[in-house]
């Protein structure tokens, strides 16, 4: 007997998730119980488990897609066919627990008033529309005026499709830009459009909201680091030999909690509406992870606290679960400075973005070598691009020219890490 | 235990500390070897139930669940004191208390499929419905208090609240009203640390929630809710004040909700891993195993044999409140009124209409 597992709504109204991982594979026995799939939703990321003992006869999306509410998510073959009496999976319409009530997008539901049971004029237009929550938070972000959309939901309610078709319909006006360059592309072969994936969707509106709320400013510098590379070469191998991977990172990790404990300011957050800034006790330094679904930042958690041979371990640890897409969303939590060494991969130096609410951001570009002066002889120099973009609003030029001048003596100095 | 325990002086009552050791044992409840045992087992069984219903509502099998991970012991030691003849007030975190009043997982499980027959309680005498409305409880347990001084019944009410909830104004008109006329009602407050994603500094600017007792004039103690010995030993004195006419008694249970508010909730969007690593050091069943193993009286192995059968009984009690049947459609008017007035009468009808209209358009969609 086949048994067609639809995707429930786990959430309250949800209308979709975005898979983020499957635990079983074609063929697979389960159990009533076991996780199938983790799924990313608007409210939570969480497993969702087997309604039935059997084995797995068809998977439905690939990592990262999109799947609806009462979309199929698998067929499993269960054993017995009366097992199907009962089991198909309920509707929701609204039940809560403290929570919202409101049900979005859904023309069958009746409205609080008596015209609920007549047939409803869709297309009336209210002074001030019924609206979804969800819809209501879409047409703001979109800055469309609401009460101008025409609601299609129960009662003539505004629904969040409402909002979509409003905006594609009037996205002349929108960004005229945009559409024009589209509009000469005659030949639509010549385009793909492709859904943005969750993990997209977040780095852009992190990256916006950044940009919008920070005040930028950064400051580039060359840190000569000779020195360290001797110690590297001399330790890398017995590290290996352990599994660890030395890289220059993790000595930039250090020296970067260490100087944050000297220039605290740099390792706080603004709270504009409460008027105060929070200095945070605490050095958690997120990394910049270039993971094959984009970018992530998972957190080394109090740096300070670490040695050296530590931070490298977390490092290779974190870099392994980012390849291997496990990077959890507590992984990325609670970090309070980032750093992101674009320079392992080429650049020299870069504007880094700051991940807001954080107050800076340090960039770490190609090492390479260079003619430098040193007593007044030419030698060769091996440098290392440093590019640190802070949030002019909390840190002034001359504490974060302090802060870099202090990261860059203990990366000139290494043994200076551990004495200091 | 309450002048010791001033609730003016921010005391709290604890018994065993986090590693299970008796370290306040002037004040340990008499229980033999086996009655604790038992109450580990019933907790054992609550949290089993609890996880296992956190996972059907993942397969779209219940609507939304209230956890009560983290919280088994406050349930617990209300359970083993509670009477027959006792009242049992929930709000919707009290699962381990509702079984021992004879409430039964199946009816639990077809409240949360939205079942008015989950609210009958066929096999439990005096105990009130699952309260969603924050705190609206509390009211109506001052009421039966009230009642019972009238009726001279030997009877004491357990109410239970959340900290979200002392912020309503029904937890002030209930505690109030109950000072005034001396009801024998035990409030507890299982102060989880959250209202949702809202921490208790936030809640009140109190030191803490137990020594509101003082401005209505009752007695009040905050307990360690994570110390089943503890809570039993509150519990018990609170009891002698109602019996001596001296109630009610306000608890604050100190307690941790480890899992989400609701189903529709993320915890980690307002709380930290640090903070979350810290509570589970305080995990009630945790300190209750060490205490029970230290004496020799449980072990992993003997709960790991013990599990399946647990786990077996909840989804037999699953699957017969799945096949309980059709809603019945009259059943959201039937229950306010013994006959059913016009208005209602006519809600229904309308109502009917309506699905009948829904079932055409559904059709039509065909």
């Amino acid at each position: 007997m086949r048994y067609i597992f639809k995707f429930p709504d786990i959430g309250e109204g949800l209308e979709e998730g975005t898979i983020v991982e499957w635990h079983v594979e074609k063929g697979q026995s389960v159990k009533m119980g076991d996780p199938l799939v983790t799924m990313e939703t608007d409210k939570v990321v969480t497993a969702i488990p087997s309604p039935k003992n059997g084995v797995i006869a068809a998977k439905y999306g690939k990592v990262g897609e999109i799947i609806h509410v009462g979309s199929a998510l698998v067929e499993i073959d269960i054993e017995s066919s009366e097992e199907m009496e009962n089991t198909q999976p309920v509707e929701e319409e609204g039940a809560g627990v403290v929570g919202t009530l409101e049900v979005a997008g859904n023309d069958l539901i009746l409205s609080a008033s008596k015209e609920g049971v007549a047939p409803v004029d869709n297309q009336r237009k209210r002074e001030k529309a019924l609206a979804t929550p969800v819809a209501r938070a879409m047409a703001k972000e979109l800055n469309i005026d609401i009460n101008s959309v025409v609601g299609t939901g129960a009662g003539g309610r505004v629904t969040k499709e409402d909002i979509q078709k409003f905006f594609s319909g009037s996205s002349t006006t929108q960004a005229p830009a945009i559409q024009k360059e589209e509009s000469r592309i005659d030949n639509r072969e010549r385009i793909e459009v492709v859904q943005m994936s969750q993990i997209r969707k977040t780095i852009a509106k992190n990256m916006i909201m950044s940009k919008h709320n920070a005040a930028h400013m950064t400051v580039f510098e060359e840190a000569e680091i000779s020195e360290l590379i001797k110690i590297r070469e001399r330790y890398k191998k017995s590290f290996a030999d352990e599994g660890i991977k030395l890289t220059y990172l993790a000595f930039v990790v250090k020296a970067v909690a260490k100087a944050l404990k000297k220039h605290r300011s740099l390792n706080s957050q603004m709270d504009m509406e409460a008027g105060s800034i929070i200095y945070k006790n605490y050095y958690n330094i997120g990394i910049a992870i270039d993971a094959p679904k984009g970018l992530i930042v998972p957190v080394i958690r109090d740096a300070d606290t670490l040695s050296i041979k530590e931070i490298a371990s977390e490092i290779t640890e974190i870099s392994q679960k980012a390849r291997e897409g496990k990077t959890s969303l507590d992984d990325m939590k609670d970090g309070t400075f980032t750093i992101t060494s674009y320079g392992s991969i080429g650049g020299l130096f870069a504007v880094p973005v700051i991940n807001y609410p954080q107050a800076a951001i340090l960039g770490i570009g190609r090492v390479f070598e260079k003619p430098i002066v040193q007593n007044s002889n030419i030698t060769i120099g091996n440098i290392m691009p440093l590019s640190l973009s802070v949030d002019h609003r909390i840190a002034d030029g001359g504490e974060t020219a302090r802060f870099i001048n202090c990261v860059m003596g203990y990366l000139n100095d290494p043994v200076s890490l551990i004495l200091d | 235990m309450f002048t010791e325990y001033s609730v003016l002086e921010n005391k709290l009552f604890q018994i065993i500390d986090d590693n299970g050791k008796v370290v306040n044992p002037s004040y340990m409840p008499s229980l033999s070897d086996s009655e604790v045992l038992k109450v580990y087992k019933q907790m054992l069984f609550a949290r089993t139930a609890d996880l296992q219903t956190v996972s059907y509502q993942r397969q779209g099998r219940i609507f939304t669940y209230p956890p009560n991970y983290g919280q088994e012991a406050i349930s617990a030691a209300v359970g083993l004191r509670i009477r027959e003849n006792d009242w049992l007030v929930p709000a919707f975190r009290e699962m381990g208390a509702m079984l021992s009043k004879g409430v039964t997982l199946k009816e639990l499980f077809m409240y949360f499929m939205g079942y008015e027959d989950g609210s009958a309680f066929k096999g439990a005498n005096r105990v009130l419905p699952i309260s969603v409305p924050i705190a609206s409880q509390l009211v109506h347990a001052s009421g039966i208090g009230y009642a019972i001084n009238q009726t001279k019944e030997d009877s004491i009410v357990y109410a239970f609240v959340g900290d979200g909830g002392t912020s309503e104004g029904d937890f002030h008109e209930a505690i109030n009203f109950a000072g005034v006329w001396k009801v024998p009602v035990i409030f507890i407050i299982q102060n989880n640390q959250y209202g949702i994603s809202t921490p208790t500094r936030m809640q009140t600017a109190s030191e803490s929630l137990a020594i509101k007792a003082v401005a209505y004039g009752v007695k009040g103690i905050k307990v360690d809710g994570n110390d089943l010995f503890a809570m039993i030993k509150a519990i018990d004195e609170s009891i002698e004040v109602c019996k001596k006419g001296e109630g009610p008694v306000l608890i604050e249970a100190i307690t941790y909700r480890k899992g989400a508010h609701t189903t529709s909730d993320d915890p980690t969007k307002y709380r930290t891993k640090e903070e979350e690593m810290k509570w589970d050091k305080k995990d009630p069943m945790k300190r209750l195993m060490a205490y029970l193993q230290e004496r020799g009286l449980w072990s992993t192995n003997e709960e790991e044999a013990i599990l399946p059968q647990y786990k077996e009984e909840v989804d037999r009690q699953f699957i017969e409140a799945e096949n309980y049947g059709p809603y019945p459609n009259e059943d959201v008017f039937k229950y306010m009124y013994s006959q059913m007035p016009d208005d209602l009468k006519d809600q229904l009808n309308e109502y009917e209409r309506f699905l009948k209209w829904k079932e055409s358009k559904l059709s039509n969609k065909k």
